[in-house]
């Protein structure tokens, strides 16, 4: 090997010897025709065929598939791992594309034009024209219910989800609410019962009506679905238990927010804690504005 | 072992590669440029979506073609109207994206065509219960598509309602576009073209006249 190839590549360097963003062309072209059909049956999970990545299944390969179709040369990136822009998934998935697509970057909520996220919503409103590309686990919201693909297929056809109100009724009949608090299940345009991947329920009532366009990739089970904007995302409840998120006594410590979602960290071995934002990006925005002292 | 060219079928018409019309200069960024249009076509039914001005086989949209270059290839089999079928147009396909052309529009992942074709809308892969997206999408040469008109279009993508004016449709459009929407998981996908012009209409879209 000579010491032309083991020099180090920055961030901002492009790598050469890739096609753009990774993917070869034809896989791109596979996965786009997937996604023009996962737009136009909001909610249905489409096969694909899921290329290996350079990183283990699990840490977001059906993501940045997705990511490596949908972006282009002008296109400005965003990756948030629960929220944050600084953690080893979002900095290791940020730097593959820049280096492989050579694509600019960004931490700031409204300047990126394609987001990949890992299990959150931006607190900062979403705007027409952005994507956000989720990183997706298990696809089957029906899938610790009924194992087998034929028939969880025949129950997303008949709109058989009796089972999911029975699993949520089960919740309820052991602690008195649904204690679902996460990749809580929510039905899209009134007919798929879909699973919006592991983001805290606190996210769901974001999907509804967002005017951002919402991708879904799974690598390992290899499945794209999609929410168009402006689609109808109901979270799944009773009557009598009517579908809400979690709130906090706290605020941040460090913005004071008292309305985002909130991380515990403990700050020593005497039982100190404290409660911060899970999106960075919006805690510096507030912290840059000032918007702590109006709350102090 | 030889082969004996003679007694081989021509099904399809010879390979020109005489007047051939051009695909992409850049096919990896113009692929994508076009493929995020259609996305943005489907997922905001009725907003008017361009593509560049570029060399066209005659006959043909701009806006069809750059989609066929996008998003055909050995694994996508296509269906062409026989008013659309020139050896040109076949000829810059079968070089450029290397698709099958069928002679069965139930059998096409695409389909390009004028709005006057036989039959209606069932003619194409509707897709199964079980598997919705295994249904075909068409490509609709129209005359003319303006982001204000007589049509009201609602549904997912949509905040409200928006109005277009597809022109160069025949009568029976409406109901064929009604019966599609019923027939949701499955159903047709559509994306129309005039000129550089591109509109989607996905089988989600609740369409009023």
């Amino acid at each position: 090997m000579t010491t032309a190839s083991l020099k180090q590549t920055t961030d901002t360097q492009a790598e050469n010897g890739y096609n753009f963003a990774y993917l070869d062309e034809q896989t791109k072209r596979m996965i786009r025709r997937c996604l023009l059909k996962a737009v136009a049956v909001p909610g249905y999970q489409v096969p694909f065929g899921g290329r290996e990545m350079p990183l283990p299944y699990g840490w977001g390969t059906g993501g940045m598939q997705v990511t490596a179709t949908v972006i282009g040369e002008n296109d400005v990136l965003k990756v948030i791992d629960q929220g944050a822009d600084d953690t080893t998934n979002a900095v290791s998935i940020r730097r593959f594309f820049a280096r492989t697509a050579g694509v600019a970057t960004t931490e700031s909520t409204p300047e990126a034009s394609v987001i990949q996220t890992r299990h959150r919503i931006p607190e900062t409103p979403l705007t027409r024209g952005q994507i956000l590309v989720y990183q997706v686990p298990i696809p089957e919201p029906l899938r610790f219910i009924e194992p087998r693909e034929t028939e969880t297929r025949k129950m997303h056809a008949l709109q058989e989800y009796g089972v999911m109100h029975v699993k949520l009724y089960e919740d309820i009949a052991r602690f008195g609410h649904i204690a679902t608090t996460y990749a809580y299940p929510v039905k899209v345009n009134g007919h798929y019962v879909m699973d919006p991947s592991p983001i805290p329920k606190f996210d769901n009532p974001k999907m509804h009506g967002s005017p951002a366009l919402q991708l879904f990739g799974a690598g390992r089970e290899k499945r794209i679905y999609a929410i168009p904007p402006f689609t109808r995302v109901e979270s799944l409840d009773f009557e009598d238990h009517p579908f809400e998120i979690q709130g906090w006594d706290q605020t941040c410590e460090f913005c004071g927010s008292d309305h985002s979602f909130l991380d515990e960290v403990v700050t020593d071995d005497e039982g100190g804690r404290i409660f911060i934002c899970s999106d960075t990006d919006y805690c510096n925005q507030r912290l840059n504005t000032g918007a702590s002292m109006e709350v102090v | 072992m030889t082969t004996n060219k003679e007694s081989r079928p021509s099904v399809t018409p010879p390979l020109s590669l005489a007047g051939l019309c051009a695909g992409f200069d850049d096919p990896v960024q113009q692929s994508q440029q076009v493929f995020r249009r259609a996305l943005t076509a489907l997922s905001e039914p009725g907003t008017l979506q361009t593509v560049p001005v570029s060399d066209t086989p005659t006959g043909i949209n701009t806006a069809s073609y750059q989609l066929c270059l996008a998003l055909l290839d050995a694994e996508t089999p296509l269906w062409i109207a026989p008013p659309l079928r020139t050896d040109a147009l076949v000829s810059a396909l079968r070089f450029h994206c290397g698709c099958r052309i069928v002679d069965t529009p139930g059998l096409a992942e695409f389909a390009l065509t004028l709005p006057d074709f036989d039959g209606d809308l069932t003619r194409f892969a509707q897709g199964s219960h079980e598997y919705p997206d295994r249904s075909t999408t068409l490509i609709v040469q129209v005359e003319s598509l303006e982001s204000a008109g007589d049509w009201t279009l609602s549904g997912p993508g949509i905040e409200g309602v928006r109005k277009v004016r597809i022109a160069g449709l025949d009568p029976r459009w409406p109901g064929m576009l009604a019966d599609n929407r019923r027939r949701f998981p499955c159903g047709v996908d559509l994306l129309f073209t005039a000129g550089t012009g591109l509109m989607g209409l996905p089988r989600t879209t609740r369409v009023e006249v």
